[in-house]
């Protein structure tokens, strides 16, 4: 008996160890993080828009996981460490406080920064960037990336470069490669005719476009190391939508080679070019998905334009999107999971996404007329272009998280068909 | 998951094994006290016999009463005869018969007053054990209504720890409602703030455990106890713990006792249906 009761003595003892009150919580709120991003100390230049708080602003508001709250009433702005109350700014609600220190000379800059945790009243991250004077935005940007990654787990892209065409006038029209933000254009070929249909190569190292100054549409690679460009797709009819492979060794292409439109894929110096598969409907627009494994392109072979995905394997074909009579456009997000295209909505066109696991479809946009998205090199964000009642275009992102979308800032109101550099460019 | 369904059978086993434990001390322990007063009640039923031989004991000075009163009676009747044994020699022979007559009538009226006297000791006799009886039947009956008291009186208390149980039940009950009411007030507070913009959109799960202060307010750093395998998932929800300090914290120090140390598992895009 001593034994039994000696058995159940040191249960009972055991029992309030594990009777420890669980809580179960389901879900959450779809925030952004309040982040106050405080002037930097002594960053004195004429140019607002090139302060260092300024492009931290700007990358981490446009990415949809934060808000840069408003700092205008307050007094005592923090620059170091000591100065920060930490009640007073989680009385406002402020999760994160970005401070720092600017010593700009004639040709240098140096930047000292930190990264605070407010309610945890924790230094999360503080680094030192000295660099070239004109690199300041890039020291932001850099910045930016940190705070991106400590915070979401996920790179940064605000250091990237995207490239969009622009036309000046009806006789004019430049690729550009501009900061992801719109900043540090500079055109890398320019053309009496219209251009289209930009691609970045998954190395970074090229520029795949459709260019219209055959009088008819021709592939060009651009190298953006050498400034070379090849004309890699003149065949019969029309040669459009390059789509590279992820090894950047091949090429999509669209020709109208047999009166519509055909999938081919080639080598990317236009040698060794094959047909993809033999339909009698208009195969367009196809997408190499990021394992090189199959191809995604919009067909009508079901009545109305929608995306379909092709096994390079087995050739087998699959129709992919069903939500909505017309879907174009189709770009997948580098991990592949996810697919975004243009989709009619009650005659608006608008830039979806949905999801290749779950199928399940959002609506980014709100716009009228939207055109050609393209992924972020990580796949937070979608750059696409919007076009007005006036047809002017113009650049926006817009984030997967909360659908916050912002216009790249260009001097230019005909901006379109932009794409996305590698992240590691 | 594994390591949750792991958990899940632990401590589903242990479950199973303290019910089971429960069970064993309810039976082996718990004394059934509402029963006893009821095999009292038998043995008292009993037991009656051995009172009415009790009360034939204190029958006993009533028969003695009983000789000493036959005893007395021959005394008086010597007396008697002395008295008429004086007369007779003042009137000698002259009235013997007569007084053999009043002797006779003497005696007759003597055996008649010892009769009468007899029949009274009888009934005496009787009267007392009538109230002997009537003593031994109220002793019983107070002893019947004693032990039915007794009864009542166990039941009573029976009743009355029934009463008490309820009592704890209802306080336990009641706090175990309030309990319940401060874990959705803090789970309400929480979630307001799991940004679960940060965890992707996989199905993860991930549990920290927090040590409160009276005031709401965390004792020390949560202590992750299982990670969504995605840091910034992680982070998000530990900063929404903090970011929910205070916690609505109970100001009964008893049922604050239960939600000093609480485990919160999170759920940061639901579960999957």
């Amino acid at each position: 008996m001593k034994k039994i009761a000696l058995i159940f003595i040191t249960l009972f003892y055991l029992i309030p160890l594990h009777a420890i009150e669980v809580i179960d919580i389901l879900g959450g709120k779809a925030n952004e993080l309040s982040v106050a991003v405080i002037p930097f100390q002594d960053d004195l230049i004429e140019n607002e828009k090139n302060q260092i708080h300024n492009v931290i602003k700007s990358d981490l508001s446009r990415s949809g996981f934060f808000r840069v709250i408003d700092i205008g009433g307050v007094n005592k702005l923090p620059t170091s460490l000591n100065d920060v109350d930490y009640s007073f700014w989680s009385g406002l609600q402020t999760e994160l406080l970005v401070i720092g220190r600017v010593q700009r000379g004639d040709e240098q800059i140096k930047v000292v920064y930190e990264l605070i945790d407010v309610f945890k009243e924790k230094m999360m991250v503080s680094s030192e960037y000295s660099g070239n004077i004109k690199q300041d935005r890039q020291i932001g940007h850099q910045i930016s990336n940190v705070i991106y990654e400590k915070i979401t787990g996920s790179k940064g892209v605000f250091h990237t470069k995207i490239g969009f065409v622009q036309k000046i006038n009806n006789n004019k029209y430049q690729l550009n490669i501009s900061d992801m933000d719109g900043f540090n254009k500079k055109a890398i070929v320019t053309s009496t005719q219209p251009i289209i249909s930009t691609r970045w190569s998954p190395d970074g190292e090229k520029i795949a476009y459709v260019s219209f100054e055959k009088k008819k549409p021709v592939i060009y690679v651009q190298n953006l190391k050498n400034g070379e460009r090849q004309l890699v797709a003149n065949f019969k009819g029309n040669n459009s939508a390059p789509a590279w492979s992820p090894d950047n060794k091949q090429l999509a292409i669209v020709l109208t080679y047999n009166n519509f439109s055909q999938i081919y894929v080639m080598n990317a110096d236009g040698k060794n070019i094959k047909r993809l598969m033999r339909s009698r409907s208009i195969d367009t627009e196809p997408v190499w998905a990021p394992d090189g494994k199959s191809i995604y392109f919009v067909s009508d072979r079901g009545g109305g334009p929608q995306i379909y995905k092709i096994d390079l394997k087995t050739e087998q074909i699959r129709r992919v999107t069903f939500e909505g009579n017309y879907n174009v456009s189709p770009q997948l997000s580098p991990d592949g999971k996810l697919l975004t295209f243009i989709t009619n909505d009650n005659g608006a066109f608008k830039v979806g996404v949905q999801n290749l696991i779950s199928n399940q479809v959002m609506k980014l946009t709100q716009g009228r007329n939207d055109e050609a998205p393209v992924f972020s090199p990580n796949g937070h964000m979608v750059l696409y272009t919007q076009k007005n009642p006036e047809k002017e275009t113009s650049l926006s992102t817009v984030s997967l998280n909360g659908f916050k979308t912002q216009v790249i800032n260009t001097d230019s109101v005909r901006n379109y068909e932009a794409t996305w550099s590698p992240i590691d460019f | 998951m594994n390591y949750d369904e792991n958990i899940n059978l632990q401590s589903n086993l242990f479950s199973v094994f303290i019910h089971l434990s429960i069970l064993f001390v309810m039976i082996f322990t718990v004394q059934w006290s509402p029963q006893y007063p009821y095999f009292g009640e038998i043995e008292l039923w009993e037991a009656v016999p051995t009172t009415k031989e009790q009360a034939q004991t204190p029958a006993k000075p009533k028969n003695i009463e009983v000789k000493k009163s036959e005893k007395s009676a021959p005394l008086e009747s010597q007396k008697i005869k002395d008295e008429q044994a004086e007369i007779n020699l003042k009137k000698k022979k002259e009235k013997e018969l007569a007084e053999k007559k009043k002797q006779e009538q003497i005696k007759k009226l003597q055996q008649e007053l010892l009769k009468q006297e007899q029949i009274k000791q009888l009934q005496d006799q009787l009267l007392q054990q009538e109230k002997l009886e009537k003593l031994q039947k109220e002793l019983l009956e107070q002893d019947t209504q004693n032990a039915e008291q007794e009864i009542i009186s166990e039941d009573k208390k029976k009743s009355e720890r029934i009463a008490i149980q309820a009592d704890q039940d209802m306080e336990a009950g009641k706090n175990k409602s309030e309990i319940d009411k401060y874990k959705a007030l803090i789970q309400q507070k929480i979630q307001q703030n799991v940004n679960n913009n940060l965890c992707g959109l996989d199905y993860l799960s991930l549990s920290f455990e927090i040590t409160l202060l009276p005031s709401g307010e965390l004792l020390n750093d949560p202590v992750l106890k299982n990670s969504s395998g995605n840091l910034s998932c992680d982070e998000a929800v530990e900063r929404a713990i903090y970011q929910s300090e205070p916690l609505p914290v109970p100001t009964d120090p008893k049922i604050f006792a239960k939600l000093k140390k609480i485990k919160l598992k999170f759920y940061p895009n639901g579960q999957p249906q």
